[in-house]
């Protein structure tokens, strides 16, 4: 850039600092419209963006992957009665195992709710899901162990006594602080070795919406599903729940499943399926929703505050009617009319765009510590922001500041 | 310096059509100092601003320094109003809100001088026109004699050839106004040329050449003899 190009914008600057200094409360009124729509685009773009990511990293702790396949009582089937139980057992797992390409790792799921087990270690009591689960859960539920390990698969077999808990589980059992790996609970009438203590899962967003997943994911005990199935008396898994080879598979994985389930019990009972990847879906249509609510919500506001500029540079350049005219007298060029009047334009909404940025920082900062939630603005969003209120700036003075350019001198000098 | 061959100029209200310069042809050498006079309507504050490059003929031709003006864009009017004219205005025109020394230097500004320089510049022209001690005074603390020396002042800060003055003694009272025309008298002897409009006889005579027009024409270009100067 030549000096006489920096001074041409140096002094473009110059000259719309001294015009909208004069006019100040205007100026600042201006001001303040863009500051609510940038404000706005901010809030947005955090809300977005944090919401999106606290629902995923929860989603996350599901398994991104995971499929449920489970029988469902809607196949209208008169004899339903009849046929008591889930619709899939013991064996299926190793059908299934071998039969679905689709599918990586698998595990069986046993609810022990209901078999009325007491937990207990000497005088304490807990009141855990307690969950069978195959060998590769650990996979398939995305769990991570704080301690000790998982069950292996000749231990599922040989249904072991062994047991993985959660951390909510073993502080109710044994204390705060308290290894409980190596140690021994008490499940209804047996014995249990703690081989296990799982990793914290936080789900409390998606618990704050009433999903059932939500409960206190770390109040849980994993026990070998053959050995949970022996205690209750029960050859029925509740359900098949299986990592796909991917997000794009899970579809093809529950009809894989699904499928030969159907096969192996001659299609008496219907199966039904949950994938993550409907989740996600469904979240990440959530999420658009509320951006779009709210990127229309901000663009009306930054549309308000560019009519706003609109209207006062207009007013500005009628009211500088002669003065534009002098101006031409002593020498300036359309160019460098039009750049002052563009640069008010501009320089208003950028300390609007400013002003908004830093209200949308504090607003949200102060937001996350009042709620917890982790509401971050993040530097896309800021040059968003920034873009956007130049572009408000450009859009909104363009008109007004040509029309000041192209003025006639003689009639620009003449005006009353 | 300033060539006008039998150029009119027509003004259109709806779809009235008023001619106002019916074809005038006029030659100003360097260091004239021309005072152009007639009654209202007869085109004199038009022929002016064509002269000043604010406003463009109809017909003819207008030559500045030998440079054709007609066809001139925009960009280039606007470099010559920059580096080869003054204008001094019947209300002065000076931007209300900032004070006399960044008037003066307005002119700089649009001709791509540094701040440094603009402001010894804008400062001695000040000077030049009495007015240094009242560099920091915005133009209402100033009357409106001070205000035309302000004026003044901005008009020559470019070095220009030409002062183009309309009416410039139009709003002062006889004392400001004999002490504006006795400035620019005197400039007119250090060599600069001016061309000024004035309906006021005392006023022209301070002119070493009076136009008077009549209905878009020369009535009369007459050289005067130069009054002693009173003081």
């Amino acid at each position: 850039m030549g000096v006489n190009t920096r001074r041409f914008i140096l002094d473009g600057i110059g000259q719309a600092v001294w015009a909208l200094r004069y006019n100040r409360l205007r100026t600042m009124l201006s001001v303040l419209g863009i500051t609510v729509g940038i404000a706005g685009v901010m809030a947005i773009g955090t809300i977005s963006k944090s919401g999106r990511y606290l629902i995923f990293s929860e989603l996350e702790t599901f398994g991104l992957k995971s499929v449920w396949v489970y029988r469902t009582n809607d196949d209208k089937d008169p004899n339903r009665a009849v046929r008591a139980g889930t619709g899939i057992e013991a064996r299926d797992v190793e059908v299934l195992a071998h039969c679905c390409p689709a599918v990586h790792h698998i595990s069986p799921v046993v609810f022990g709710r209901g078999a009325g087990l007491l937990v207990r270690v000497g005088k304490r009591f807990s009141n855990p899901q307690l969950t069978g689960v195959g060998a590769d859960y650990a996979i398939v539920n995305n769990e991570e162990l704080r301690g000790g390990r998982f069950f292996k698969v000749a231990e599922v077999q040989h249904r072991r006594n062994m047991a993985v808990m959660g951390v909510t589980a073993a502080e109710d059992l044994f204390g705060p602080d308290v290894d409980p790996v190596g140690k021994e609970i008490r499940i209804g009438d047996r014995w249990y070795l703690v081989i296990g203590l799982l990793e914290n899962k936080d789900r409390a967003f998606i618990g704050s919406l009433g999903s059932p997943g939500g409960i206190d994911a770390n109040n849980r005990i994993l026990l070998p599903y053959t050995t949970l199935q022996a205690q209750i008396g029960s050859k029925d898994v509740g359900v098949i729940q299986a990592e796909a080879v991917d997000v794009a598979q899970a579809d093809a994985a529950v009809g894989e499943l699904t499928q030969v389930l159907e096969r192996e019990h001659n299609h008496r009972y219907a199966y039904k399926s949950t994938t993550m990847a409907q989740y996600i879906k469904v979240s990440e249509r959530i999420v658009q929703g509320v951006s779009l609510i709210g990127i229309v919500a901000a663009s009306i506001s930054l549309l308000v505050g560019g009519l706003g500029i609109l209207n006062i540079v207009s007013t500005s350049v009628q009211e500088r009617t002669r003065e534009i005219g002098l101006r031409k007298a002593v020498g300036a060029s359309q160019g460098s009319i039009l750049f002052q009047f563009l640069m008010e334009s501009v320089i208003i909404s950028v300390s609007g765009g400013l002003l908004g940025l830093l209200l949308g920082v504090v607003g949200s900062v102060g937001l996350a510590l009042a709620t917890g939630f982790p509401l971050m603005p993040s530097w896309p969003i800021v040059v968003l922001a920034i873009v956007m209120s130049v572009l408000v700036g450009l859009l909104s003075g363009y008109y007004p500041a040509r029309r000041a350019a192209l003025l006639r001198p003689v009639l620009a000098l003449r005006y009353e | 310096m300033i060539a006008l061959d039998n150029v009119t100029k027509s003004y259109r209200i709806e779809s009235l059509v008023i001619p106002v310069l019916k074809g005038i042809t006029l030659t100003v050498s360097e260091r004239e100092f021309v005072a152009i006079m007639g009654p209202s309507g007869s085109g004199k504050s038009t022929l002016l601003n064509i002269i000043g490059c604010l406003d463009c003929v109809d017909t003819g031709n207008y030559q500045l320094d030998a440079e054709p003006i007609a066809g001139a864009s925009e960009d280039r009017l606007a470099i010559i109003r920059s580096s080869k004219l003054g204008f001094v205005f019947q209300l002065f025109n000076l931007i209300p809100r900032v004070n006399a020394l960044r008037n003066v230097e307005l002119p700089l500004i649009y001709a791509g001088v540094a701040p440094k320089l603009r402001r010894e510049r804008a400062l001695a022209m000040l000077d030049a026109v009495g007015m240094a001690d009242r560099a920091a005074h915005t133009p209402a603390q100033l009357s409106g004699g001070q205000q035309q020396r302000v004026a003044i002042a901005r008009a020559l800060v470019n070095q220009p050839d030409v002062l183009i003055a309309d009416e410039p003694t139009g709003s002062l009272d006889s004392k400001a106004g004999n002490d504006i025309m006795q400035l620019l008298d005197r400039l007119n002897a250090q060599g600069l040329t001016i061309v000024m409009v004035t309906h006021e006889e005392d006023i022209a005579a301070y002119a070493s050449r009076t136009l008077r027009l009549r209905d878009g024409l020369v009535e009369r270009d007459q050289y005067n003899r130069r009054i002693a100067q009173v003081h």
